[in-house]
């Protein structure tokens, strides 16, 4: 492939966008604005984990909510014990990774929707013991107390950089020899058991970096938002509304995709903070309809609709002989190997 | 039923459809587990062993109905099997360069950046086998790699099948191209009804009574010679 401008825009146009992110407060003091912007990264951090284990694996989870609350919580009791919040974060990685192996232990042995279906039970089981043991204060929430001014453009600055990170670490799974396996397996897991591949242990992997990015972006949530509500309804952390939050993310972004989830999160970012706030009453039906739209006209999400377009402003110069490489992680991701 | 394979030998497997060839296959590469009995290779117990773990000590196989990966470029499936294989590779260059070495073993290397769904079946044979050598296997099981293809492809895939075992490789070999399986092999099983019915040199099994009844079936007196 010859480097042209086109290529070398491609690669440039996240680290601009970058830029502007960084210095964004610093030419605009709009705090709301700040405010969605940073629940916004953090939406799209999970949306990003998600697909790695959703999208390039295939394996379908409902239950994100678990690894982003128990990340919540982590942190949370992590800074009232008075530690460092990176400290927190990282504890909070940690144990959501654990829930992760317990999870994926049991399930992943099993084929069809079973870890799908698991993943539903593990979220409504995980909210009833969270909302009943005593030492984070049961039903009631639990509060985080940390000493020194509270700064938002603290949090905005660590959400964008855990961001950038996620990006990254999505990119190198999906250009890896690891996420080459993962997207064997989601095609055709015997025919990568027959090449060397271990279906069982790969999609362990793939779910445990997923949980550990989840579980960061439930910590950052945690720390801006100072109490954690661990109920059922809206803006729970263990609410099976939250995992569904995730897992749309990429859905309407492009699944399977690099930047699928970070179009995507910018999407549900802005839906749940702003429509929420603006048309309280309708904005879930704003939601459904979006995402009607979405799947009935682009399954491949945000990213196919993009390439779309861009087939058509250049119909020259494409070579024959059928789809080409690099469309398929950059562009289209084309379904049809996919398997619940 | 009970065989042994010799090494760097190419060991075809025929028999009537149902016959268990393919089933033979799958136990012998992992996808099955077995009820009773046990597989050795090299004198060391393989049996029920994963696939992937098999793949590891030199046993690869193909899919009778071709199983490409078909959302990932033709050079990515080769290199898939080329990292997880038999042998470490250095890096992605070294695996990559390994990669399209096998395609163009197979003939593929024109088609390397494909995806896997546009090939041809033909050519889609022509990967199964590439990703099973690209493994670094030294035990291949080949399962009709010639269904499908025209005369000149076929014999283009048996020179193929005889240059990997010049090589040092052995081979199983399953095919219903009788003419095909003749040429190629040193050494014939025929299976029928998941029993063994005959092994020898390809002209022994030729004149085999019991073969040629398991094909043609009992001569009768309205069929038979002299009706």
């Amino acid at each position: 492939m010859k480097p042209s401008l086109l290529r070398y825009g491609k690669l440039a146009l996240p680290f601009l966008v970058l830029m502007a992110f960084l210095i964004l407060p610093r030419v605009r003091d709009d705090q709301d604005l700040i405010r969605i912007l940073f629940a916004t990264f953090v939406w799209t951090i999970a949306g990003i984990a998600w697909n790695i284990i959703g999208g390039f694996t295939g394996q379908v989870s409902f239950g994100f909510a678990v690894f982003y609350g128990l990340g919540a919580y982590t942190a949370a009791l992590l800074i009232n014990a008075g530690r460092n919040p990176y400290f927190a974060f990282l504890g909070a990685a940690g144990i959501a990774m654990l829930a992760s192996f317990l999870v994926g232990l049991p399930t992943f042995r099993l084929r069809g929707p079973y870890f799908a279906i698991a993943t539903i039970g593990v979220t409504e089981a995980v909210r009833v013991i969270m909302s009943n043991v005593s030492f984070t204060g049961g039903a009631s929430g639990y509060r985080i107390t940390e000493y020194g001014p509270f700064r938002q453009n603290e949090h905005y600055y660590q959400a964008l950089v855990i961001l950038a990170l996620a990006v990254a670490i999505s990119a190198l799974v999906a250009y890896s020899r690891f996420g080459l396996a993962l997207r064997a397996i989601k095609q055709d897991q015997d025919a990568a058991a027959h090449l060397g591949v271990n279906p069982y242990a790969f999609k362990l992997w793939a779910h445990a970096i997923a949980a550990a990015l989840t579980g960061v972006a439930g910590a950052l949530h945690a720390r801006y938002n100072i109490y954690l509500d661990p109920s059922g309804g809206p803006g729970g952390v263990f609410a099976f509304q939250t995992g569904i939050s995730i897992l749309l993310i990429p859905v309407i972004g492009g699944i399977g995709t690099v930047w699928g989830p970070v179009l995507g999160g910018a999407v549900v970012g802005v839906v749940e903070e702003w429509f929420t706030v603006k048309f309280p009453s309708i904005h879930l039906l704003l939601y459904g309809a979006l995402l009607i739209v979405i799947v009935l006209l682009e399954p491949d999400g945000l990213v196919g609709l993009l390439h779309r377009l861009a087939k058509l402003f250049r119909r020259r110069r494409e070579d024959t002989g059928g789809p080409r490489a690099d469309k398929v992680l950059w562009g289209r991701s084309r379904l049809e190997g996919r398997e619940l | 039923m009970s065989f042994e394979v010799p090494e760097r030998q190419i060991c075809g497997f025929i028999g009537p459809n149902g016959a268990g060839k393919t089933t033979l296959f799958s136990v012998i590469s992992g996808a099955f587990k077995p009820t009773a009995g046990s597989i050795r290779l090299r004198g060391k117990d393989i049996t029920g062993k994963h696939p992937a773990r098999l793949v590891k000590m030199g046993i690869a196989r193909t899919h009778q109905v071709v199983r490409p990966f078909r959302v990932l470029t033709v050079v990515e499936n080769v290199r898939l099997a080329v990292h997880f294989g038999r042998k470490k590779v250095a890096g992605a260059q070294s695996a990559q360069e390994q990669a399209m070495e096998v395609l163009s073993q197979v003939g593929l290397q024109n088609k390397a950046d494909l995806l896997a769904s546009a090939l041809s079946l033909g050519d889609q044979k022509r990967l199964e086998v590439a990703r099973a050598l690209a493994t670094g296997a030294d035990l291949l099981l080949l399962d009709e790699i010639c269904g499908g293809l025209n005369s000149t492809e076929t014999r283009s895939m048996l020179d193929l099948i005889q240059q990997i075992r010049d090589k040092g490789a052995t081979i199983m070999y399953v095919e219903h191209d009788m003419k095909a399986v003749m040429s190629v092999c040193d050494q014939i099983t025929v299976l029928d009804f998941g029993q063994k019915l005959a092994e020898g040199k390809p002209h022994e099994i030729q004149n085999n009574d019991a073969v040629i009844k398991a094909y043609l079936g009992k001569p009768t007196l309205e069929s038979g010679p002299g009706a």
